[in-house]
């Protein structure tokens, strides 16, 4: 009840600003109370232009993972078809600048990792310049052992730990 | 950074004016300086009486404790030595040599052939201790000095007579006063700490909350070189300990890694990927690019120079595996060290210049040890997997890390592998390395 009486003041000092030039006629009470339906519905489209950035936004989660052997850093056969979709990801995004994070897993010592996740990241960025990807688009950081996906001290952990890593820096 | 220390000598001669290995017939090196291999002598045994009060107040109960712990310290000191065996007493000895307490002919019958006694006075807030040193077979006082400091660094003192000990019976210099340097994990931090040789003392030396790794100090023990990613990537800063100020040193795109400090003090050797591969070059101290040393597409870490600075040792995967190469100091001259086994990497040079400790894999990583002419290699630790390794500046210890208890820990252990000791607790250790003493 409070909100019609509300609306309805609304409705008269719209109608009396509108009019101003003229002496307004004496709104009748009846269109005003039908009024309200088509009223509040104008603000709930407003917040809703959701559809319009219609080219979603990139996150690391659409790149895939590069997995590596022990000690290795070149491209196996499922390292290279990871590229190859992350790639695609790049090409269909050609604002998107990525970081390339090369991990390690846990064993050797933490100086001989720095250089190996380093070359981990090379090589996956070597590959993805091959593919016809601007290198201005690519770069390179490596953590060494420094940052492990998965904690654990077996296989299972490292395996998930050799790895380059794909983070959106700009899009 | 580190606490003066305020050690005066008040008194002090020596009875026997004859060297010390004379004096002792204690040769631990030969000719060139070299160590012996172990199995050429016989640790020296010796004993430490527990530490006499010579006041003349009465005691209070704390100056009780330090006065146990100082004998306490001294053992463990002593025993850390490769050189020394301590022999210790039990009530039964006693009971057995129906003695009520111990004689010099008591323990002879114990096979120590050197007695240290300790008599302590607390003069105000301070600690006074006088050290004798017996030969055990004649009798004779072979030495004594007196050593006085504030009572809390009690810990330094006892350090004191243990260094002055080693030095009048080995020739060498002790490390009982020397500090160590490690890289310890805070949830997902990694920060730089010191601490006293036995791992007392700890003292946090960065905080920036970032990860911090491969610290390794100046010739002179003033500074330390180490990686942080404080700023997002890894670059080289140099830690001026008396001030704790930190600057960056080197800022080349990709990694600025793994620094080596040159016997002069004036080169670092570091490991940079300015241009898409790991190399290593020699940077002057303010980072500015002297030298490139190598030139392959392969990986190139871990450099460490030879004690005269002719010579770098360092990793490269160039033959396929991780090994340990020797190339000059301008880069020339390579030459593979390591063909054991497919994982060598991670070298020190011994401070005499003789050998090189490394760690190798043999299913699990273990610490070995080299001679420069690629013979005589040795492994020196059998449980867990072992990483860093680190001499003492007197060659004759290992720093390193294991987790051979589970999580990653300090160690201590001989250059023969003996006397292996854990100094942390709790875990998260990596890299560290022994300081030189400073000068």
């Amino acid at each position: 009840m409070r909100k019609l009486s509300l609306l309805v003041l609304l409705g008269a000092v719209a109608v009396f600003l509108m009019g101003c030039p003229k002496p307004p006629p004496p709104p009748p009470e009846e269109p005003v109370v039908a009024e309200p339906e088509p009223e509040p519905e104008p603000p709930e489209p407003e917040p809703k232009p959701e559809p319009e950035p219609e080219p979603v936004l990139i996150t690391e989660a659409d790149f895939v993972i590069v997995y590596f052997d022990f000690d290795k850093y070149n491209l196996v056969d499922s390292a290279k078809a990871a590229l190859d979709n992350n790639a695609r990801v790049l090409k269909e995004n050609p604002n998107v600048v990525i970081m390339i994070e090369g991990h390690c897993d846990e064993r050797g010592t933490i100086e001989y990792n720095l250089s190996l996740g380093e070359k981990r990241a090379s090589s996956a960025m070597q590959y993805l310049v091959d593919l016809g990807i601007n290198a201005a688009r690519l770069k390179t950081i490596s953590y060494g052992k420094e940052k492990p996906a998965m904690p654990g001290h077996n296989e299972a952990a490292w395996a998930k730990n050799r790895r380059a890593e794909f983070k959106v820096m700009s899009q | 950074m580190r606490k003066p220390l305020l050690l005066s000598a008040l008194f002090s001669f020596t009875l026997l004016a004859l060297s010390a290995s004379a004096q002792t017939g204690l040769t631990v090196r030969d000719v060139q300086g070299r160590l012996k291999p172990k199995s050429t002598f016989e640790p020296t045994k010796i004993s430490v009486e527990d530490n006499r009060y010579v006041g003349i107040d009465s005691i209070s109960y704390a100056d009780t404790v330090i006065l146990r712990n100082c004998s306490a310290i001294l053992r463990k000191d002593l025993d850390f030595s490769p050189f020394f065996e301590m022999v210790l007493l039990d009530s039964f000895f006693l009971r057995h040599m129906e003695l009520t307490e111990m004689t010099m002919l008591g323990w002879k019958r114990l096979g120590s052939q050197y007695l240290v006694k300790l008599e302590t006075e607390f003069p105000r807030d301070r600690i006074r201790t006088r050290y004798r040193l017996f030969s055990v077979e004649t009798g004779r006082e072979i030495r004594k000095k007196r050593f006085e400091i504030q009572k809390q660094e009690y810990r330094a003192l006892v350090h004191s007579i243990a260094n002055d000990i080693v030095k009048t019976l080995t020739g060498d210099e002790g490390i009982y006063l020397t500090h160590v340097v490690y890289i310890k994990q805070i949830d997902s931090t990694k920060e730089l700490f010191m601490a006293d040789y036995d791992g007392y003392s700890e003292q946090q030396l960065t905080s920036n909350g970032s990860i911090n790794i491969s610290p390794a100090a100046s010739p002179d023990g003033e500074y330390i070189f180490f990686t942080s990613y404080a700023d997002g990537e890894p670059k080289l800063y140099m830690l001026t300990l008396k001030n704790g100020r930190i600057d960056l040193i080197a800022n080349h795109p990709g990694i600025n890694a793994a620094p080596a400090v040159s016997p002069d003090g004036k080169t670092v050797a570091c490991v940079l990927s300015r241009d898409g591969n790991s190399e290593i070059y020699l940077i002057d101290r303010k980072g500015k690019i002297k030298k490139r040393l190598t030139r392959s597409r392969s990986i190139e870490s871990s450099p460490t120079w030879s004690p005269d600075g002719k010579e770098l040792a360092f990793t490269s995967d160039r033959a396929g595996s991780p090994q340990i190469y020797i190339m000059d100091s301008e880069g020339l001259n390579v030459r593979r060290l390591t063909y054991q086994g497919r994982y060598n990497d991670s070298p020190c040079w011994s401070p005499q210049g003789d050998r090189i400790i490394f760690v190798t894999r043999e299913g699990r990583f273990l610490i070995a040890s080299i001679d420069v002419t690629g013979k005589d290699f040795r492994i020196l630790t059998d449980l867990g997997n072992n990483e860093n390794p680190h001499f003492s500046p007197d060659g004759n210890h290992v720093i390193f890390t294991s987790n051979r208890l589970g999580p990653t820990e300090v160690y201590t252990m001989d250059l023969f592998g003996n006397s292996q000791r854990r100094l942390t607790v709790r875990g998260g250790f990596s890299n560290p390395i022994w300081l030189p003493e400073k000068k």
